[in-house]
């Protein structure tokens, strides 16, 4: 009985076992390794010409960010130098700080503008650091444009999170973290010390000149010899050298492949970049930003409710002949500007008009006549918008011609800082215009050290 | 003839020879008034072999030896167990349960009597949730499970729904339980194409539960492995009962109106607030426009003056001709519909449940709605005496009417922001937009704008039962949830969004597709000397696949032309797919002595896609062990206990809920100008894996004075590590996070339950049921040193800090006006100089304000009984959290712009000498409104949760009508709510940002809806 009895609770344990063997079996091991659809394998994206060419373009895309020149850096530069010519009227509390000169550590856009920029750079850097796979052909010019990329961000970042150069002590104010390497893992050594401002300036003068004699002078809507020249002559300006600034300007000048549209207006709201344009972040309905068209125009040509409202006391310093004033119009309660009317339209960067001020105000200061005489270049500018021309031009006179023909198109604080202006009150050094090193960075970089008026 | 074969197949088990004695047993089951039970579940004890009593009650079985025990079983009956002997003829009497420990309750791949359960599992009835007038069932189970946090983001209907077992484990991964519906693992993520969640479980008609049970220990919930961590919801729907067939027919009709509403500052009070603002703007920039004409031009004063002529459109706001209440136009009166009917039956051999349900429910906000049909066939057919098979299959469409995400214009509590000198309309009667109102006019987007998601969700399955041999039993089983979504959004040419494109319309389609395959085998066995032993083993698969197409166009020629057919211009398209997959391996062994000790360990083998190559199999163990006490001749003769069982468990369980391809180094697609590119979206990490969280559980169930009083009493311990962490990197690395196993996280805490039966005659009854529970979350580690992850927001307090409970409230804790010049004040909080005060933002040190997490919840239930009337009150709370008004910058900002202001910031600073909280107001100084603790607040409430009468027509009249049943009852939820929260109700947690870290949020979100409801049941 006893025997019959374990014979049977064995069978029932081999069977038990049996099964549950077989249903082990049923299965198998390989329907573990699936694959995304939408993304490839970094290992992938930088091994052959093709893929590397399209991860530049993936540059371009994240330089064109809303946060970057898609907009939100040409806005805060606006409203940083407000100095009751321009009021922020919109709701949102970011550009509020920025415009009140009252940043919190963790106000979304100095965030937004930090991370953006360091995207965009890690991935130029991804492209330089596999330059050798692209065809020979191209590779002086992807290089070219790589640089190009990460030398613009890190003049941007430097101007934005540091002392100005005009302020001095290059050599001990500290600018931001120079990474110039590919992030491949994250590890101890991200966590990267901001370099000096003269540190920072050194790279993006570097990044410009190595671009601009790589890169083609013709390259589509993406970035040429003249675009980086063109950038060379705004950081040289900060720098306060104008030989250079005026050198390089003059470069793009004579390059011969722009030229000063018709009209003022025609400068603006382009689906296509203008003859003036020399390089501008493309947008249309499918992809891109315009972020100035966003916050400086109204909700019937797509913007928000008329965010930034233009005062009396900027108009008023038009002449009244001056066509730049009719640009000027009533929406949503107040004056706007009209150079952000197309939600679609390019993001400028630089354009043709400001290579000929900065070259006027060079040769003024160098007391030079490259390529023209300052008169000259003033004059061609104030004839394009029928005023008339003058017989003398003075430092002022070339000063105020620029602050108009560039109005709110993101170049005021700069210009401010380095003519050591004031805004609001706030001196051109004051560290209430400097943007706070974001919170978010500082507890996880214990590298960094804050701005001055920003806590620890 | 039927005897005769029965006969015949009881020859043949003789003669099989294993099976001696093999005979029928005949008899009828009654209730406690000697009435027939239909639907008894009569089993040969330890064995899966069993029949159902008739609709008389009777039965027959046919049992193999004179040793084979019957287990009779009742749902709301103690169990019974009755050896067979000699007899042929067996009657049993089944006495109602106070307390459920006879009850069988659903475990992982199997069901166990309450009374032999070594984990913690809250058991819940379709009584308890039958008819409760809300969209879905977890909002109908709140403040009944002990232990179990839930909580609405807001009052849209079929949105986000916040689920809680014993805590969070998770940062990063996910920390909502895993919901097994008639065994299938479903879909609960939000497939939402707007940043607010919709909830996958709003698609599921509650009324068809029969039971659900919801695992929170280690011991119960290791079976489900990688996914248990967070707990396991298993539903399992009604099953048809052999008898007559009962046909259930319900009619409910019902209004809602908002829980709460919030007070605003009327068109004098503005005036007075802004122009003050305005004034207080220039004196402080050294001009006085009123006392000093010559400084009003270009003043603010001059600017907020212009700014009223605006807002007043062709009113005067001088003489405050319009005086608008725009927080009313946001509510509409709400109705809502319920038709449900089911029937189910059966015979010997065939039983089935089929049901058919609408509802229609409207939001209490304009323009918000939620509609869902759905039906149901539940088949079961007993084959041979060896093979058992059947299917189950819902089919449900739900259509919700939404509105905007919480922060967008467009929302319609955001027009909460409008000035109340605004008009509604101009004279031409079309609604005031931008300049005239503030913001954009949420009721355009009511008007002219529409944003309909549609639901198709199928969920099925289809099983077989073989017995190999007595007490072994295999299961096959194949499940299919598909849900198929369908979203049309378009926004006419006056809305925001479409008016500088000539509207927009957007199409979307998804399609997530998750089927699961799994053998399992059962074995049941009786071993000598009161030895019993259980066992499950199995295997399972699951792959889960996302197809998401969306097409977005422009330029409509008119607004009746809603479909991007219509559109000029195709702007955007997409079309994704995303999948996971999950093989599993899992058993479990119960072995019981004497009745008396319990003992059970159980495990799965997990291994899934979502992993890196180097983790990608995961063993999570758990054990536990039982003391029936009152099973001891030492508490037997203790009259007072009825029943006591003390039962502890250890075990791993595993959470993978995060998203698919975690572990890869990627880059994904982007386009620039036209062309397309490529750039890094995600850092590897090969060594990614499942989160483990360690649980301890010790408990104590109890039945006192013959049950009449019974309750548990549990403590827990639950301990994650490897914690599934978005850890910031350097931003100058180019990415914003890793997800890294990386950290540890505790939850503690106790639970209490208490049912008592305080009286029980046959006219009047009355039962009281209590649940308490207390969870403390701690964040132990996160990466190395790491204190802190930050919010990274400037408007949001929400952070995880090292020491405190997950999303705490970390800022600068305000200090009210100073009341020498009205400056806002902050706490320095500095070592040493903590309570000293400061007027820069910046200079504050932060400090941890407060918890988005609740210290205790619970709920009290009284069931009263009198004759034919019933009465059913459920009470449920919530204590020790706070909320943060995120609004509050806008909405209490002492008139820094010009959304209309709470009625407390009339309360502003005024002069020298004002002591208030209210800073002075200034037009766009922000002055204090920067996210502090200014904005936080107590969210503790408690809300009379459900209120039911009811009438039951006795059946003398029922009899003359030829019915079985009648009823009438009347439901009221959330008919009042105490609480200190000045928002609009301490429910909340703003759609557009939810997540395990963002808690306790409010954002111009709407209340929860105070319903009441009117029904009537009839069964025939």
């Amino acid at each position: 009985m006893d025997v019959k009895r374990n014979k049977m609770k064995k069978t029932v344990i081999h069977k038990f076992l049996a099964l549950v063997i077989a249903i082990g079996l049923a299965s198998c091991d390989d329907k573990l390794d699936l694959s995304p659809a939408q993304s490839i394998d970094e290992g992938q994206a930088l091994t052959t010409d093709s893929n590397v060419k399209s991860v530049l373009v993936g540059a371009y895309n994240d330089l064109g960010n809303g946060s970057l020149f898609g907009g939100n850096i040409l806005r805060d530069s606006e409203l940083l130098a407000a100095n009751g010519e321009i009021r922020w009227a919109g709701t949102f509390n970011g550009p509020r700080e920025i415009f009140n000169k009252s940043m919190t550590v963790n106000n979304a856009d100095v965030t937004g503008e930090w991370l953006q920029a360091y995207s965009a750079i890690n991935i130029a850097n991804n492209v330089l650091s596999a330059i050798d796979v692209v065809n020979a052909a191209d590779r002086d010019r992807v290089r070219g444009e790589a640089l190009f990329i990460r030398g613009v961000l890190y003049f941007e970042l430097v101007k934005f999170y540091a002392q100005p150069y005009s302020a001095g002590n290059v050599n001990s104010n500290l600018g931001v973290p120079l990474v110039l390497e590919p992030t491949r893992a994250i590890s101890e050594d991200s966590q990267v010390p901001r370099n000096t401002v003269q540190e920072v300036y050194n790279q993006v003068i570097s990044d410009l000149t190595t671009a601009e004699s790589l890169l083609p002078s013709s390259n589509g809507i993406y970035a040429t010899d003249a675009a980086a020249a063109a950038i060379l002559s705004r950081v040289y300006l900060q720098m306060g050298d104008y030989a250079n600034a005026r050198d390089a300007a003059h470069r793009v000048i004579t390059s011969g492949n722009y030229s000063l549209t018709n009209t003022y207006a025609g400068a603006f709201n382009n689906d296509n970049n203008s003859s003036e344009d020399i390089f501008a972040i493309q947008v249309n309905n499918q992809d891109g930003v315009n972020s100035m068209n966003t916050f400086f125009s109204i909700p019937s040509f797509g913007g928000r409710d008329g965010d930034v409202d233009i005062l009396q006391a900027h108009l008023d310093l038009y002449d009244p002949l001056d066509d730049r004033l009719d640009l000027f119009y009533m929406g949503n309660g107040a004056m706007r500007s009209g150079k952000w009317n197309n939600q679609f339209g390019n993001v400028t960067m630089v354009r043709l008009a400001e290579m000929y001020l900065t070259r006027a105000e060079a040769n003024f200061r160098e007391g030079t006549n490259v390529g023209a005489t300052p008169l000259a270049d003033i004059n061609r500018i104030r004839n394009r918008v029928n005023l008339p021309s003058l017989l003398v031009v003075t430092l002022p006179d070339i000063l105020l011609e620029r602050k108009l023909e560039l109005a709110h198109e993101g170049q005021a604080i700069h210009d401010l800082k380095r003519l050591q202006g004031t805004a609001d009150g706030f001196a051109y050094n004051a560290p209430e215009m400097v943007y706070p090193i974001p919170q978010r960075e500082m507890d996880a970089n214990p590298s960094l050290v804050q701005n001055t008026g920003y806590g620890n | 003839m039927k005897r005769k074969l029965l006969m015949f197949f009881a020859l043949v088990f003789i003669a099989s020879g294993l099976w001696a004695q093999s005979r029928a047993i005949t008899g009828k089951v009654t209730d406690e008034t000697g009435e027939g039970l239909p639907g008894v579940t009569i089993q040969i004890k330890g064995t899966s072999q069993g029949v159902f009593t008739d609709a008389d009650g009777q039965y027959r079985i046919t049992v193999p030896s004179a040793e084979s025990i019957l287990v009779y079983s009742f749902v709301g009956f103690v169990t019974q167990e009755s050896q067979v002997g000699n007899r042929t003829n067996i009657n049993i009497q089944l006495m109602p349960s106070v307390t459920s420990a006879g009850e069988l309750v659903v475990v992982g791949y199997g069901s166990q009597i309450k009374q032999d359960l070594t984990g913690n599992i809250v058991s819940l009835k379709a009584e308890q949730i039958e008819n409760t007038p809300v969209p879905n069932f977890q909002q109908a189970i709140q403040g009944r499970t002990a232990g179990v946090f839930i909580e609405s983001e807001n009052g849209k209907v079929g949105q986000g729904i916040k689920m809680r077992i014993r805590g969070a484990t998770s940062i990063t991964g996910s920390n909502e339980p895993l919901y097994v519906i008639d065994g299938v693992p479903v879909t609960t993520q939000s497939q939402s194409s707007s940043s607010s969640q919709t909830s996958p479980l709003a698609d599921i008609n509650f009324n068809d539960i029969e039971s659900l049970e919801i695992l929170k220990d280690a011991s119960a919930a290791a079976i489900y492995g990688s996914r248990g961590a967070n707990g396991v919801v298993i539903i399992t729907t009604k099953k048809g009962k052999a008898g007559n067939t009962r046909v259930n027919l319900n009619i409910q009709q019902g209004f809602s109106r908002p829980t709460g509403k919030k007070d605003w500052l009327n068109a004098e009070e503005y005036i007075e607030l802004f122009t003050e603002a305005a004034y207080n703007s220039d004196l402080l920039e050294g001009f006085d426009p009123i006392n000093n004409p010559a400084d009003y031009p270009g003043s603010w004063l001059q600017f907020a003056e212009g700014r009223f002529d605006r807002y007043s459109g062709w009113s005067d706001w001088r003489n405050n001709e319009t005086d608008t209440d725009w927080q009313d136009l946001a509510f509409q009166d709400a109705t809502s519909t319920l038709i449900d009917v089911s029937a189910s039956g059966g015979s010997d051999k065939t039983s089935f449940y089929i049901s058919g349900s609408y509802s229609d429910q409207d939001g209490i906000l304009i323009g918000n709605n939620f509609q869902r049909t759905s039906g149901r066939i539940n088949l079961d057919h007993q084959a041979t005496d060896k093979l058992k098979f059947g299917m189950n299959l819902s089919l449900a469409r739900t259509i919700n009417d939404r509105v905007a995400d919480d922060n967008a214009f467009a929302t319609p509590l955001q027009l909460v922001a409008l000035a109340p000198i605004t008009p509604v309309r101009d004279l031409n009667g079309q609604l005031y937009d931008r300049p005239t109102t503030t913001y954009y006019n949420g009721l355009i987007e009511n008007e002219d704008a529409e944003f309909i998601t549609t639901v198709f969700r199928n969920i099925g399955a289809v099983y077989a039962t073989y017995n190999v041999m007595p007490g072994l039993k295999v299961t096959a089983e194949y499940g299919i949830d598909l849900l198929d979504q369908n979203e049309d959004r378009f926004w006419g040419k006056r809305t925001f969004t479409g008016q500088s494109v000539d509207g927009q319309g957007f199409s979307r389609w998804v399609r997530v597709l998750n089927n699961t395959s799994k053998v399992y085998a059962n074995f049941d066995k009786s071993l000598s000397n009161g030895h019993d032993l259980s066992v499950t083993a199995g295997s399972e698969y699951q792959y889960s696949s996302t197809d998401v197409t969306s097409v977005t166009g422009t330029g409509f020629a008119v607004d009746d032309l809603k479909k991007v057919a219509s559109a000029a211009e195709i702007t955007g398209g997409t079309s994704t797919l995303t999948q996971f997959s999950f093989l599993s391996y899992f058993a479990r062994v119960n072995y019981k002595i004497n009745n008396k000790y319990l003992f059970s360990v159980s495990g799965r083998v997990d291994g899934s896609s979502r992993f890196g190559e180097n983790e990608r199999y995961g063993f999570f163990p758990a054990a536990s062990a039982g003391w029936i006490l009152s099973e001891e001749s030492f508490l037997s003769d203790v009259s007072a206990v009825s029943f006591m069982k003390l039962r502890a468990s250890y075990g791993a369980t595993g959470n993978a809920g995060i998203g698919n391809f975690g572990h890869l180094g990627l880059y994904g697609g982007s386009a620039y100008a036209g062309d397309s590119g490529l750039q890094p979206t995600q850092i590897p990490n090969p060594d990614l894996t499942w989160e483990t969280t360690k649980q301890f559980n010790v408990g104590i169930d109890f039945g006192l004075f013959e049950d009449r009083i019974s309750g548990e009493i549990d403590y827990y311990v639950k301990n994650t590590e490897d914690l599934l962490l978005n850890v910031p990197v350097p931003g100058t690395s180019g990415f914003n996070s890793q997800l890294q196993n990386i950290g540890e996280m505790e939850n503690k805490g106790f639970e209490f339950v208490l049912n008592t039966s305080n009286v029980r005659t046959t006219d009047f009854e009355w039962n009281t049921s209590f649940n308490i529970a207390r969870n403390r979350n701690r964040v132990k580690a996160l990466d190395g040193d790491q204190e802190l992850i930050d919010s990274g927001s400037s408007r949001w307090l929400n952070v995880v800090k090292v020491g405190e409970s997950i999303g705490v409230f970390y800022g600068r804790e305000f200090a009210g006006a100073d009341p020498d010049n009205g400056d806002a004040l902050w706490y320095l909080n500095t070592p040493g100089s903590e309570r000293e005060t400061t007027n820069d933002f910046n200079a504050a040190a932060r400090v941890v304000l407060g918890d988005p997490n609740p210290d205790w919840i619970g709920g009290l239930t009284n069931n009263f009984r009198f004759k034919d009337f019933d009465l059913s009150i459920l009470l449920q709370f919530v204590t020790g959290n706070q909320i943060y008004n995120g609004g509050g910058g806008f909405q209490s900002a002492n008139g820094d712009w010009f959304d209309n202001q709470t009625r407390d910031q009339l309360n502003r600073w005024q002069q020298p000498g004002d002591i208030t909280m209210v800073p002075q107001a200034r037009l766009a100084y922000g002055n204090g409104v920067q996210a502090s603790s200014r904005y936080l607040e107590d969210g503790d409430y408690l809300r009379l949760k459900n209120v039911t009468l009811g009438y039951n027509v006795p059946s003398s009249v029922l009899e003359k009508a030829n019915l079985r049943s009648l009823r009438i009852y009347m439901t009221g939820i959330n008919l009042a709510t105490f609480t200190n929260y000045s928002g609009w109700d301490p429910e909340v947690n703003t759609d557009y940002r939810s997540s395990n870290i963002n808690q306790g949020n409010d954002f111009y979100s709407a209340p929860q809806a105070k319903t009441l409801t009117f029904g009537l049941n009839v069964g025939f």
